[in-house]
């Protein structure tokens, strides 16, 4: 394991990152940092390949090519054990993907107690303190078919919070829910982002992008194509792409 | 009427009172249970596995590098041979070929039979698996592996647990058929609940009777089944309301 990155506020390091399924080359090279704390928000037409750089930077999805460095460590490398990576990067997916032969509260533990070796008690504490802190502290025992969409996704939130990862990235959070329950999510991650969680995040909620984030990133046609502040990016866009996009969605 | 009643319990009598008959038919079906129990665990567990193989060699293989693509490849190769020939000759072959050939030497007809129609059984149970693994959504693997569980953490905890539920009325049927398949073990000399109730019929000269008390056996045989797994079925719906 190399620890070849000198700036230790860099959590993820990515270098010319590439993605071919088959013929079509999804990314054509990507690099980035995204640093401790920081909250990068991804925006991006469908196809562009925005969500699937966010699922290369767990590997869910294995690039073509380059180098996704994680703490540090280079996990693409084929030596690497994916599996104990993966425990500090939370995921949080446009279909929430909650268990559903499991309680909310055997949803939340199953990880902390197979994978992190916690006793029952502990992690049904902390599976209700987080539970608690989205207010479904009631749900408990609840099953995920019972639940709202909006339920679901703060459920899926906190599950990935059970782990204490130290990256969450979140695939389009609010993309399956209906209108109402898009505010109750979105109120979630920003408390979250609050706290100092670095979080990656391909989102179509420009408000969020605008209140939240540290950094607005805009991949196109599988680059990056342009990324700045929230403010500069919002009111001063400079690709041609960048301001059809904008237009569309403001 | 009276008279033909007179004569049913004149059969009964001779069929199944007499020399203590009935204990034929008891043995029997302590035979077929003891065939078919540990046949369907048997099958279970070679199901499971070859259904994990294949699906997991059919959605994955692309992702698979060096030696564990080798032996995935080599492992699926196998289960495909199996299948192909478990499933292409009739049981009752493939029960005459382990006890005749295979296990020429052994003695213990009970165990042969119980591991023929447990390999057989096998075959039809890890379809059926397969199916069962296919229908889940690839979100909740996902789910399971970016939470930092491996292949086969994510397969037990996650994965099999769901496919088992929507994959059991086609199991019940599939122990349905293995129970009443076991009815061709009187080709290895093994006396089951079917060669007992013929032994009467040869004793007896009296067909009826004897027949009939084994079809019947059978059908309360699976009827005791087909309730079992409803009850299984409601226990593991409680989950989707």
């Amino acid at each position: 394991m190399t620890t070849n990155n000198a700036n230790n506020n860099v959590l993820i390091q990515v270098k010319d990152l590439t993605m071919d399924f088959g013929d079509v080359h999804v990314l054509k090279g990507i690099s980035t940092e995204i640093k401790k704390g920081e909250v990068v928000v991804i925006v991006g037409a469908s196809g562009s390949g925005k969500s699937t750089f966010l699922r290369t930077l767990n590997l869910l999805e294995e690039p073509t090519s380059g180098q996704i460095l994680f703490e540090g460590v280079d996990i693409t490398d084929k030596n690497v054990n994916i599996n104990l990576h993966r425990q500090k990067m939370g995921t949080v997916f446009q279909q929430f993907n909650l268990f559903p032969h499991m309680t909310i509260l055997k949803n939340m533990t199953i990880g902390p107690m197979k994978l992190l070796k916690k006793s029952q008690e502990e992690a049904e504490a902390e599976a209700m303190e987080l539970l608690g802190r989205v207010g479904l502290a009631d749900r408990a025992n609840a099953y995920p078919s019972q639940l709202s969409g909006g339920q679901k996704q703060r459920v899926a939130i906190v599950r990935a919070l059970a782990m204490h990862p130290d990256v969450m990235l979140f695939d389009e959070p609010t993309s399956a829910l209906d209108p109402e329950m898009v505010g109750e999510v979105l109120e979630v991650m920003q408390n979250l982002a609050k706290e100092g969680m670095t979080m990656v995040v391909v989102t179509h909620e420009m408000g969020f992008a605008r209140e939240v984030a540290d950094r607005v990133m805009f991949i196109h046609d599988g680059i990056i194509a342009e990324e700045n502040d929230p403010q500069s990016f919002f009111t001063n866009p400079q690709h041609p792409r960048l301001k059809e996009f904008l237009s569309k969605v403001l | 009427m009276s008279a033909w009643f007179e004569d049913l319990k004149e059969q009964f009598i001779l069929n199944f009172i007499e020399g203590d008959r009935w204990k034929w038919l008891l043995d029997g079906l302590k035979m077929t249970l003891h065939i078919a129990f540990f046949a369907v665990i048997l099958g279970i567990v070679i199901g499971v596995a070859v259904a994990v193989i294949r699906s997991s060699w059919d959605q994955n293989n692309h992702k698979m590098h060096g030696l564990s693509r080798a032996v995935m490849a080599v492992l699926n190769f196998i289960s495909k041979v199996y299948l192909t020939v478990i499933r292409g000759t009739p049981v009752v072959v493939q029960l005459m070929i382990m006890y005749y050939v295979i296990f020429a030497s052994s003695t213990n007809a009970r165990m042969v039979a119980t591991l023929a129609f447990g390999i057989n059984s096998g075959a039809y149970v890890a379809e059926i698996f397969r199916s069962g693994i296919m229908s889940i959504d690839k979100g909740q693997f996902e789910a399971g592996r970016s939470l930092g569980f491996n292949y086969i953490q994510t397969m037990w905890y996650i994965i099999v647990p769901q496919a088992l539920k929507n994959v059991l009325p086609a199991l019940c049927n599939e122990f349905i058929a293995l129970l009443k398949e076991t009815s061709v073990a009187g080709y290895v000399t093994i006396t089951d609940l079917t060669r007992a109730g013929d032994l009467i019929r040869g004793r007896t000269f009296s067909a009826f009777m004897p027949l009939i008390a084994v079809a019947l056996i059978y059908l309360a045989l699976v009827m005791a089944l087909t309730w079992l797994v409803g009850k299984l079925e409601r226990r593991l719906r409680t989950s989707d309301h």
